[in-house]
């Protein structure tokens, strides 16, 4: 049994290794961190600060969604998409509220049925419209309504995703 | 051959019918009229009971007539068997039925035993009751449950036309036989008896009824096809405009579907309740009002696909039909809560070449109270498009009927033409489920489809049931609702998977409203007419040549909006079920084989445009 000083010492002494203190680098931190799925990601914001705040960039969570849509294009109209998300709310409230429900509903039909079953998969068509009837929902009546019924769309789905 | 029939039906068992859990019991052999030995009964003196061979289909009439009684009646009952003592001696079987039946059948616990009823079946039938309790010759113990699963051959008879049809015992002709003392118990019974006695019941207005009406003993998994019968044979008796049967039928409909589980039951229930409605000339369903029928739409949005699939389709195709256009139009026929827009917003402002000027004129009834819905949902949208940067305006339109509607109050104002740029605009028309009420009205579904094609729009979305709710007779209206009602209830219970997920509450309270929702389209098919029958629905078929007559062709639904609709469906909990089919270029969304919806898409036709 080697001790781990001992493996230290070795991995030190190869050539072209080199410590990086990954609290430092915070743009480093953010590209690792948008590799995870979402609800790794929302343990990881539970760290520390600077993980937590790392972990509410809507770049990572557009990362985050990119990788788990099926879009054609995407890069193409990424700039308009990114007003137009965060107009609807930002890529961590569409992860929330449809892209990991959907996501779990499909894993859930693939567990059901074997993985021959569940080819589909979610576009980012298809979230972006179930986010913007959602969003939708959540604008106020004009002055006179009182009390607002919940948004119901999304409840299809399951519940939300819990990232927060 | 006797026993090996017996263990064969003994492998086909249901459980015992429901409440009766004495936990004993006793196996009665099959037996055959043909068995005739005067004096008792060999096989079933073996195990302690006493019957006449003579008796023997008397007495196994009225085992079955024990069995539907108990089954039928308050859990109340059932206390009172469970613990009390044997009343009467279970060793001469017939009387001790003939007691049992009495006490079932009346609250009062004291009429006397009367002397063996003379009714006896009619002949070519063939009983084998078996149980699978244990046999028990203690005679002091509970009486034992007469419950047992009963094998009907179907009669041979003219009457009996489809298999599971039964010619019920007591026919008029045997009715005479009846001794006095049995016929006054039978009536003492039945008066004092509600909804627990429908065998009585049945054989009081079958004297009336000409034809032989379906009526066959419980199996409880059989439940199921009687209740089908049953409604089956209630439309039937109001096609005939008899009443009295139906009425009778629609009691024993009630007690039936209280049997079912989950769908069928709430079909059944419904379907009851309209029926009712329609014999006893309810006045028509009060006029909800905007803001309840609102309220239940939106649950029907939230807890089934439908709807959803529609607007998704239907905006794929107006979508497309908008490229590269830098003004568009849209006319929708019923805004409701406008729940189809943001979507369309949304995806014309991630289109490549950015958004286009949008405009929305919405058509919505008028209002009851003096809030105004289109306004609200106009302000909504008009908020959610300046969120995400689309150019939008909105108008909202009342109207009561769509044929009051005349295209120059839609088209753009004369003297605004100029001022914009990028030239005319682009229209599209959008209905959802809005056509099929104008035919209530004779010519006023010609007229909305001549003012939309006075709009010139460059495509005419139209979802519709797909179904045949618009029949020249009820009975053909009748038998196609429940069909079409009978799957959507399926398609909405979550319960279908084998794995059914965990339903939230709210969920729950959803699909409640969404039934309701399609309830009271079920009483609006079966318990109106003229006017008031606004749930006209049609079949994808008639609606082309409506479309065609009207001047506009098809357009296909491309393979994006088929796509989406298989995404979409993905995500439901019952997916499974659910089938996207493309016929012609129509999409429909259907429960297993069943088409339940369909979007289909148009333009007006080349021949149409040069006139």
């Amino acid at each position: 049994m080697r001790r781990p000083e001992e493996e230290e010492e070795e991995e030190r002494s190869s050539p072209g290794w080199r410590r990086i203190p990954i609290n430092d680098n915070a743009d480093l931190l953010a590209e690792i961190l948008g590799r995870l799925d979402g609800r790794s990601l929302a343990v990881a914001g539970c760290v520390c600060r600077l993980w937590n705040a790392l972990a509410r960039r809507e770049a990572v969570w557009e990362v985050v969604c990119y990788r788990h849509v099926a879009s054609a294009g995407a890069s193409a109209a990424a700039g308009g998409t990114r007003s137009v998300v965060a107009a609807l709310g930002g890529y961590r409230r569409l992860y929330r509220l449809c892209i990991g429900p959907a996501l779990d509903r499909l894993a859930g039909v693939r567990r059901r049925q074997g993985p021959a079953a569940a080819a589909r998969h979610v576009s980012l068509s298809l979230a972006l419209s179930l986010f913007s009837i959602d969003c939708y929902e959540r604008l106020g009546g004009g002055g006179g309504r009182q009390q607002q019924p919940p948004p119901t769309s999304l409840l299809f789905l399951g519940k939300p995703v819990d990232v927060s | 051959m006797k026993r090996q029939h017996e263990d064969a039906g003994r492998e086909g068992d249901c459980p015992v019918a429901m409440g009766l859990e004495t936990g004993k019991g006793k196996m009665v052999p099959m037996m055959t009229t043909g068995d005739g030995e005067c004096g008792v009964d060999e096989l079933l003196a073996a195990l302690g009971y006493k019957v006449r061979a003579s008796d023997m289909a008397d007495v196994a009439h009225k085992l079955e007539q024990l069995d539907v009684a108990m089954s039928s009646d308050d859990a109340s009952h059932f206390p009172q068997f469970a613990s009390d003592t044997v009343h009467y001696d279970p060793s001469d079987l017939s009387t001790w039925l003939d007691s049992m039946l009495c006490e079932v059948n009346s609250p009062l616990p004291t009429l006397l035993p009367s002397p063996t009823a003379t009714a006896h079946c009619s002949n070519g039938h063939s009983l084998s009751i078996s149980s699978n309790s244990t046999v028990t010759k203690d005679s002091t113990a509970a009486p034992p449950s007469a419950s047992g699963v009963y094998d009907f051959e179907p009669v041979p008879s003219p009457a009996a036309a489809s298999v599971g049809r039964v010619v019920y015992e007591t026919d008029p002709q045997s009715e005479k036989i009846l001794s006095p003392r049995d016929s006054k118990r039978i009536r003492t019974c039945s008066s004092s008896s509600s909804s627990g006695g429908p065998t009585k019941e049945v054989a009081s207005f079958l004297k009336q009824a000409t034809a032989a009406l379906p009526v066959v003993v419980v199996d409880t998994q059989e439940t199921g096809i009687r209740l089908v019968h049953a409604l089956l044979a209630c439309g039937e008796a109001v096609q005939q405009e008899n009443l009295n049967a139906a009425d009778a039928l629609v009691k024993q409909i009630s007690v039936l579907a209280a049997f079912q589980r989950g769908p069928m039951r709430k079909v059944a229930g419904y379907f009851a309740e309209a029926l009712a409605r329609r014999i006893y000339r309810h006045n028509p369903l009060p006029q909800a009002d905007r803001v309840a029928l609102d309220f239940l739409h939106s649950h029907f949005y939230e807890s089934a696909p439908y709807l959803k699939f529609a607007h998704f389709t239907a905006n794929q195709a107006i979508l497309e039909a908008f490229a590269g256009c830098h003004r568009v139009h849209v006319v929708d026929f019923g805004l409701k809560q406008g729940m189809q827009w943001p979507a369309l917003l949304q995806a014309l402002a991630l289109r490549p070449g950015g958004p286009p000027s949008f405009r929305l004129t919405g058509i919505g009834p008028p209002q009851t109270d003096n809030s105004d819905e289109l306004q609200e949902v106009g302000w909504k949208l008009t908020m959610l498009s300046e969120n995400i940067g689309i150019d939008f305006h909105f108008r909202g339109f009342l109207a009561s009927s769509l044929a009051d509607i005349e295209p120059q109050m839609l088209l753009e104002p004369e003297g605004k033409k100029g001022e914009r740029d990028g030239g005319d605009e682009a229209v599209a028309v959008n209905s959802v489920m809005e056509l099929h009420q104008l035919l209530a009205r004779p010519g006023a579904v010609e007229k909305v489809l001549g003012t939309a094609r006075a709009l010139r729009p460059r495509i005419m979305t139209v979802v519709e049931e797909e179904a045949n709710h618009n029949g020249r007779t009820f009975l053909e209206r009748f038998t196609e609702s429940l069909h079409y009602y009978s799957s959507m209830f399926d398609s909405l219970d979550n319960g279908a998977n084998g794995e059914a997920e965990e339903e939230i509450e709210e969920q729950r309270r959803h699909r409640e409203m969404a039934d309701a929702y399609l309830g009271r389209q079920i009483c609006n098919v079966v318990a109106s007419e003229g006017m008031d029958r606004t749930e006209r629905h049609e079949t994808l078929g008639r609606w082309r040549e409506r479309m065609a007559q009207a001047g506009f062709e098809p357009v296909h639904l491309g393979s994006n909006a088929f796509k989406q609709a298989n995404m979409l469906l993905a995500l439901y909990a019952s997916g499974d079920g659910f089938r996207v089919e493309e016929a012609e270029g129509c999409l429909t969304l259907g429960w297993h084989t069943r088409p339940l919806i369909a979007t289909s898409a148009w333009r007006i036709g080349a021949a149409a445009a040069i006139r």
